[in-house]
């Protein structure tokens, strides 16, 4: 649905190096710092942007064909709308541009727990508003096939953001190819089924999921666990050989090994030996130098086990001729 | 699909109330203008209000105020980024939004001329009914023109600071005579209404000036507008 064939483009100081990419349905997330280059990648995806070389095809044709932006929302992270019409006005406005039949605006705010907004006008909602109207329109449109989406958890409507990333995950099963640029592997990992890493304008590494990258970081996997006495985990979860570290912070237990499945193991007999009510246990994300460092480590790995492999079978051949 | 995007700015213009009482004060600045023509009994009182108050000054600052409520308080491509968001053509959004600014000053220029000519009309003016229409196409046309050439200024700036050099170019060359007067609005709509000739043009070679001033600075608005 998004290819790109050796795209370059620069917003000083950034220069997107030469891009090869493809995208199809599902959700994909840009992982990288806004000075990465992913809302760049998104503006150029959106036509906004103008590419100094390369191709790039959105739903086969060019980004700023009628036909594809009709099909096309991006929603930055202070998206335009038109200020002196009211939220019901704008989301059948959106649908008449978009050529599809209008619906009715409350219960397309209705997805993301918005609905009180609709005779709002623009000019009254607060920024976060404004993001969760927008996000609901690009969401809710039946004639969208691609999603851009800049920080699509951060400063929107709390009510509106619980619901952002199921909504996600059924456009991208329903066909639709989500692209969101973030800054946060947490969102990343809540939302996408695959990360790219961008660092500087270029691609630093891919990964299909969180857990590949927590479980090669260089810092090992952190689990955090939110329990009633989260002094008596501590001490079951010291007699645990698998758990390298261990630091308490407010309520909450972190604790750090080698391994992720190791570690939820030991967390789990911790849990069981000090008796807690545990309230939420979840992997703490690497960083995002550590995810990058995780990500290059993985392709350094894969390309040094591809050229041993490569090597022992042109040393077999050349000792067997035959 | 034009209904859709002709509703910001109509929007725009019709909900934002500090719009409408600009354009209210320039309307009502004008009649006071007119009323005291008509009071004193001033023999060319329309003449006078029309040659001197409107073309010199209400009809360019009352569009002035009508293309800043029609676009907002940015620039053009940026009062029609949401519409693009949504689908439509850059250079249609923006060919909608200039023909809005355009239309309305249109008609408020037409109607206010008119309405001039009647409230101020002195003993030796034309007779009433067929001053008034002769203000009304002027004020039209100058309107139009004049909606044009502050739609272009809109397109340059964050905020489409273009319009207020614009406005200062108007009045600056506009109140001569000279060849570098046929390039803006305001010496042809002075010629219209019974004033100086720029160039000694005639009034119909100055409607026609005033046609093509509209034509040729929406077109370079919406070419403006329409880049990203």
């Amino acid at each position: 649905m998004i290819t790109l064939e050796g795209v370059a483009a620069r917003r000083p100081p950034l220069t997107l190096a030469r891009l090869t990419l493809s995208w199809g349905p599902g959700v994909h997330a840009l992982v990288g710092a806004a000075t990465d280059g992913g809302p760049l990648l998104l503006e150029l995806i959106a036509g906004r942007a103008r590419l100094r070389a390369g191709k790039l095809r959105v739903l086969d044709a060019g980004p700023s064909d009628p036909r594809v932006r009709r099909q096309l929302a991006w929603v930055t992270l202070q998206p335009p709308l038109p200020e002196a019409l009211r939220v019901a006005e704008v989301l059948s406005m959106a649908s008449t541009l978009r050529g599809e039949p209008p619906g009715d605006p409350a219960l397309r705010l209705t997805a993301l727990g918005v609905e009180s907004l609709a005779d709002r006008r623009v000019s009254t909602l607060a920024p976060e508003e404004a993001r969760a109207v927008a996000l609901a329109e690009a969401l809710t449109s039946r004639a969208v096939r691609v999603l851009l989406l800049e920080e699509p958890l951060a400063g929107v409507d709390p009510r509106a953001a619980a619901r952002v990333p199921e909504l996600l995950h059924a456009r991208g099963r329903e066909g639709c190819a989500v692209l969101v640029a973030t800054a946060s592997l947490r969102d990343a990992g809540d939302v996408a089924d695959d990360h790219l890493l961008l660092r500087a304008g270029a691609i630093v590494g891919r990964a299909s999921s969180l857990d590949e990258l927590t479980g090669f970081s260089p810092e090992g996997a952190r689990v955090r666990i939110l329990a009633s006495d989260p002094r008596a985990l501590l001490a079951a979860l010291a007699r645990e050989v698998e758990v390298e570290a261990i630091a308490q912070r407010d309520a909450s237990v972190v604790a750090r090994g080698p391994d992720v499945a190791a570690l939820a193991a030991a967390v789990g007999r911790a849990v069981v030996a000090s008796g807690v009510d545990v309230t939420e246990m979840r992997i703490e994300p690497p960083s995002l130098d550590e995810a990058r460092a995780a990500a290059a480590g993985i392709a350094s790995a894969t390309y040094d086990a591809a050229y041993a492999r490569t090597r022992a079978a042109l040393g077999t051949a050349a000792r067997d001729p035959s | 699909m034009i209904a859709a995007l002709a509703r910001p700015p109509l929007a725009r213009l019709l909900r934002t109330p500090r719009s409408l009482a600009t354009v209210g004060a320039w309307c009502v600045l004008s009649l006071g203008f007119a009323l005291s023509a008509h009071v004193r009994g001033v023999a060319h009182g329309a003449d006078h209000v029309l040659v001197d108050a409107y073309a010199a000054l209400l009809l360019p600052l009352l569009v002035y105020t009508l293309v800043g409520a029609v676009v907002g308080t940015g620039s053009l491509s940026a009062s029609t980024a949401p519409l693009v968001l949504f689908g439509a053509a850059p250079a249609r959004a923006a060919a909608v939004t200039v023909g809005v600014a355009v239309l309305t000053s249109l008609a408020m220029g037409g109607a206010l001329a008119a309405l001039l000519a009647v409230v101020a009309h002195g003993a030796s003016d034309p007779p009433a009914p067929g001053d008034a229409l002769a203000s009304a196409y002027a004020g039209a046309l100058g309107g139009a023109a004049y909606a044009a050439f502050f739609a272009l200024g809109t397109g340059f700036g964050r905020r489409g600071g273009l319009r207020v050099a614009l406005l200062l170019v108007d009045w600056v060359l506009g109140r001569g005579r000279g060849a570098l007067a046929i390039l803006v609005p305001r010496a042809h709509v002075r010629n219209l209404l019974g004033g100086e000739a720029p160039l000694d043009l005639s009034p119909r070679a100055s409607a026609l000036a005033l046609v093509v001033i509209a034509v040729a600075f929406a077109l370079l608005a919406v070419r403006r507008g329409s880049r990203a």
